[in-house]
């Protein structure tokens, strides 16, 4: 309940409320292990220099400064391993060589920095003056932890329910289709228009929409503002009701074989329902693992295309195929940059461009873009009660961030950030609303829109095209 | 937490430790941590609508379900319970942190 560190969480790894690996567990982490030898390669996994520079860059270690939330001394925890099994001396002279035992007790205090000490954002590599990036380091150990059987309890059982249920919140099939057809009478309300619904299982449409499964069970606006977008452009869309989870917990777990499971369905379904392209609901790690990481654990390119909503919605307000009144959003807005969607997905300017376009007051929070501090949710943190405190305290810096900008509402395009973004307004006393960009496109829609050809429609569009 | 003589205890996400433990006056007590200074009836329909599927079906209800038990629309929820029906109102309610990204 409290802000403040208690002695337990502040992190004795024996207190963990891991369980002990068996001896099969101890084999699988060495494989992986061996494994990212060849891929990985040597280089980077001994490469850290504990120079220092990366320090200030990690948000859990600006919060909470001990030696373990260093980025470098959370590294150094595969790097021991490493150093025992494939290094001439750490083969022969494990303690000259700064080399590690690959014990059930290693394994827990590895379990410890790359679950609990780190969300994966890897703001640590831009630091880095040899160009390193921890993250991947990091990310070996989760693999390990996972061939380990060591997944802390929450992440194990989003995993589970992802791949029993075909969404991480074990939403059953006819629940999908109720609340769609619930929110279809909301949305027919709100826009005057009875043609206007969530369209779930349509063969033949041209889009087919991945959301996340908490805008279905618990925060439905932004589903509803998207369906509301979507009818006002007169896209062909369709949600699946069996498919249509746009995160993957295998990615955060560092289980690839869940990872790619998750992924080729979703692929399968939008082939098998006829869809042209794959648009992906605001979700940072879902964008990267559908955008970058899904071929590689496919082993092949998509058969269709894929990309972000945002990149959608900037394309209506591009081609005029939407109208909007900033006037309708006169608040002032700033934007939270979620690391898997811009330093590690590479989509950084769309939401802005959308949002400058439909709000009148928009600021940036500093910093932002690619060197954006992390919410302190990601990673699979916000499934970890575990590391809830610690969570919620390492999530003061972003406080701080926004607190800065004066804003009343903050856009993120993740519904993961949104969570963690709405629990810090409440424990910081910032007062902030959290929304999603497509909410506040769908506040700003002018609908039924004035007759006017396109292009002519927002004096702004024209302005920031090239001539 | 003390309230009328019992000690509650919170997660670390602060949901209770112990469900059986809840009753109406610790779900006030809760709702006035959540910035909820007096439990409204709605409130309090929102409430019940939590208990009684989760006491039938071991699970936190939709916001559907939720909404149309309770009788309140979808923006009003929000407005009732501004950490939204998962960390606000099941929180209220007693009940353990729903799984997955909440």
């Amino acid at each position: 309940m409290t802000v403040a560190a208690t002695a337990r969480d502040r992190g004795d790894p024996h207190e963990l409320p891991t369980s002990l690996p068996s001896t099969d567990g101890l084999d699988a982490a060495r494989g992986v292990l061996a494994r990212a030898v060849g891929g990985l390669g040597c280089f980077q996994l001994d490469a850290c220099l504990r120079c220092g520079l990366c320090n200030d860059a990690c948000h859990i270690y600006l919060a909470e400064p001990e030696p373990a939330n260093l980025p470098a001394a959370k590294a150094a925890q595969v790097t021991r391993l490493f150093r025992r099994y494939h290094t001439p001396l750490g083969r022969w002279l494990p303690r000259l060589a700064g080399a590690h035992e690959l014990n059930a007790n290693a394994l827990r205090e590895l379990g410890d920095a790359v679950y609990g000490r780190c969300t994966a954002c890897g703001r640590c590599a831009l630091a880095c003056g040899i160009g390193l990036d921890l993250r991947d380091i990091l990310r070996v150990g989760r693999q390990m932890c996972a061939a380990a059987g060591l997944v802390p309890d929450g992440l194990e059982r989003t995993v589970k329910n992802q791949l029993e249920t075909g969404n991480q919140m074990a939403i059953a099939r006819e629940e999908l289709l109720s609340t769609a057809a619930w929110l279809s009478e909301d949305l027919q309300a709100e826009m005057g228009d009875p043609a206007a619904r969530v369209h779930v299982d349509e063969k033949g449409k041209r889009v087919f929409y991945l959301v996340n499964p908490r805008e279905v069970k618990f925060f439905p606006l932004s589903l509803l503002a998207a369906a509301g977008v979507f009818h006002a452009a007169g896209e062909s869309w369709t949600m699946s009701s069996r498919f249509y989870d746009v995160t993957n917990y295998g990615f955060y777990a560092g289980d690839d074989a869940a990872a790619r499971e998750l992924t080729r369905r979703v692929i399968e379904e939008a082939v098998a329902l006829g869809a042209e392209e794959i648009v992906l609901s605001e979700c940072g790690h879902g964008y990267r693992s559908f955008r970058w990481e899904g071929p590689r654990w496919l082993g092949r390119a998509y058969p269709l295309a894929i990309r972000s909503v945002l990149e959608l919605l900037e394309e209506y307000l591009d081609t005029g195929r939407i109208r909007v009144d900033p006037a309708k959003n006169p608040a002032r807005v700033t934007l939270h940059d979620p690391c898997n969607l811009v330093r590690l997905g590479g989509l950084v300017e769309p939401q802005r461009r959308v949002l400058a376009r439909v709000t009148q007051d928009f600021v940036e929070m500093t910093p932002n873009r690619a060197q954006n501090f992390c919410c302190g949710g990601g990673g699979g943190m916000l499934s970890m009660s575990e590391y809830g405190e610690r969570r919620v305290r390492s999530g003061r810096i972003k406080a701080d961030q926004i607190r800065a900008t004066g804003a009343r509402v903050v856009a993120t395009p993740c519904h993961n950030c949104a969570d963690q973004l709405l629990e810090l307004s409440k424990k910081y006393g910032l007062g902030t609303e959290i929304q999603a960009v497509v909410e506040l496109v769908y506040s700003a829609l002018v609908y039924p829109a004035t007759r006017e050809p396109p292009g002519a429609a927002s004096a702004r569009t024209v302005a920031r095209l090239p001539d | 937490m003390k309230v009328h003589g019992k000690t509650i205890e919170f997660d670390a996400e602060g949901f209770m430790k112990d469900p059986a433990l809840w009753d109406e006056q610790v779900a006030s007590a809760i709702a006035r941590e959540e910035g909820i200074a007096e439990m409204s009836d709605k409130h309090w329909a929102v409430v019940n609508a939590i208990r009684e599927y989760w006491k039938e079906e071991d699970l936190a209800p939709s916001v559907r379900v939720l909404c149309q038990e309770a009788g309140v629309s979808v923006r009003e929820i929000y407005k009732l319970f501004t950490a939204g029906p998962a960390r606000g109102a099941c929180r209220v309610a007693g009940l353990p942190k729903p799984d997955g990204c909440v």
